[in-house]
């Protein structure tokens, strides 16, 4: 469920984002599929503040919540540069290494598509195939920000107590 | 931003430390990762100088449990507060769903302070936040210091709408934990209620 929010004002206080199955399925799915056809070690889609919400790759010496921070922060400070030379955007990164690559592109200013992948799969074929991945990705995400205007299948947050919360607390 | 995964079942928030520079935030974080097991706990990321100020941010992810069959993580930011890292201070605000402001208590380092938190009023605006709605706490680190203000008198001149104020020594840990879980409440609270 999203809170109804003004298209100006994306990020909003008010503004929660909430992972319905449906939509959860259908991007895993395209991201599984872009992982196959490139043999990408990891792919994930993050949100622009920096949480990993959709993650497809064994991904098992990556610690994926530290790689969407820092791959966040590299968009959100090279739209900066961008700003500052008079661009309107860089919303493709390419960070190239001897063994393994990662690409890091702007979907919809809100979220961002992230692979780590190695040398067999060429530069031009990565940014080929993520370019035809991120229209899907915004079809996807455009469908359940429509679902969620119309409030339809709107999910529940979860109405924890005022006891629960400091049970919650207490723990740590 | 919240995130809520309903197939994890997961709960994702985030909270961005902002202050003075040297006042402590990158300390908060720092005892909160010592103290964590774990098990709850990512890497600490710290994008800093040679000379270990913050250059960008930190990041500490924090496992605080389950709350209704919901595993509920918090990631922890803070922000660079030298004055001339404004842009970056802007970038990691995105998002935010709770802020720390941790103050430094030094008398020397009162209108250092209260440019932050002006500073901190105008970037949350950029973003479409409002300091006034948004889950709030006020820290006052450094008390242990000889030219530390009276707390009355930093809290008067510091507060912004009642927020809870905790009194730190943040390197001992002294107002860390409180800090945190007092934020962290009102990030729970202000997430129910958005329903």
């Amino acid at each position: 469920m999203f809170s109804t929010v003004s298209p100006s004002n994306p990020d909003a206080n008010s503004n929660n984002f909430n992972l319905h199955e449906t939509e959860f399925h259908r991007i895993q799915a395209i991201l599984v599929k872009m992982q196959n056809e490139l043999r990408a070690q990891l792919v994930l889609l993050i949100s622009r503040s920096g949480q990993p919400i959709v993650i497809s790759g064994p991904a098992d010496n990556i610690d994926c919540t530290a790689l969407a921070s820092l791959a966040a922060a590299n968009l959100a400070a090279t739209d900066g540069l961008a700003n500052i030379v008079g661009e309107r955007e860089f919303s493709v990164l390419v960070h190239q290494g001897s063994k393994r690559s990662i690409f890091i592109s702007d979907l919809l200013k809100r979220f961002s598509l992230v692979l780590v992948f190695d040398a067999t799969a060429s530069s031009g074929l990565v940014r080929y195939k993520c370019k035809r991945t991120t229209l899907l990705l915004e079809d996807v995400i455009r469908d359940f920000q429509r679902r969620i205007e119309k409030a339809e299948n709107v999910m529940s947050i979860p109405q924890f107590s005022d006891e629960e919360i400091e049970e919650l607390l207490g723990k740590h | 931003m919240t995130f809520i995964n309903y197939v994890a079942r997961e709960i994702n928030c985030k909270i961005v430390y902002y202050g003075p520079g040297l006042g402590g935030k990158t300390t908060n974080l720092q005892y909160v990762y010592q103290i964590t097991g774990t098990e709850n706990k990512g890497k600490l990321i710290s994008l800093a100088t040679e000379t270990e100020r913050t250059l960008f941010f930190d990041f500490l992810p924090i496992d605080f449990g389950q709350i209704r069959g919901f595993r509920t993580r918090f990631h922890l930011y803070t922000v660079p507060g030298q004055v001339f890292y404004d842009s970056s201070r802007k970038l990691i605000l995105k998002g935010v769903d709770g802020v720390v402001f941790v103050a430094d208590s030094q008398e020397e380092r009162f209108d250092a302070n209260l440019e932050s938190l002006s500073n901190l009023a105008e970037n949350l605006k950029e973003q479409g936040f409002d300091l006034q709605k948004i889950p709030y706490v006020l820290q006052l680190n450094k008390r242990d210091l000889p030219s530390a203000m009276p707390v009355d008198e930093l809290s008067r001149h510091l507060l912004v709408k009642g927020e809870p104020v905790v009194e730190a020594v943040a390197p001992q840990g002294e107002g860390v934990l409180t800090t945190l879980k007092a934020v962290a409440r009102q990030v729970l609270i202000e997430l129910r209620k958005s329903a």
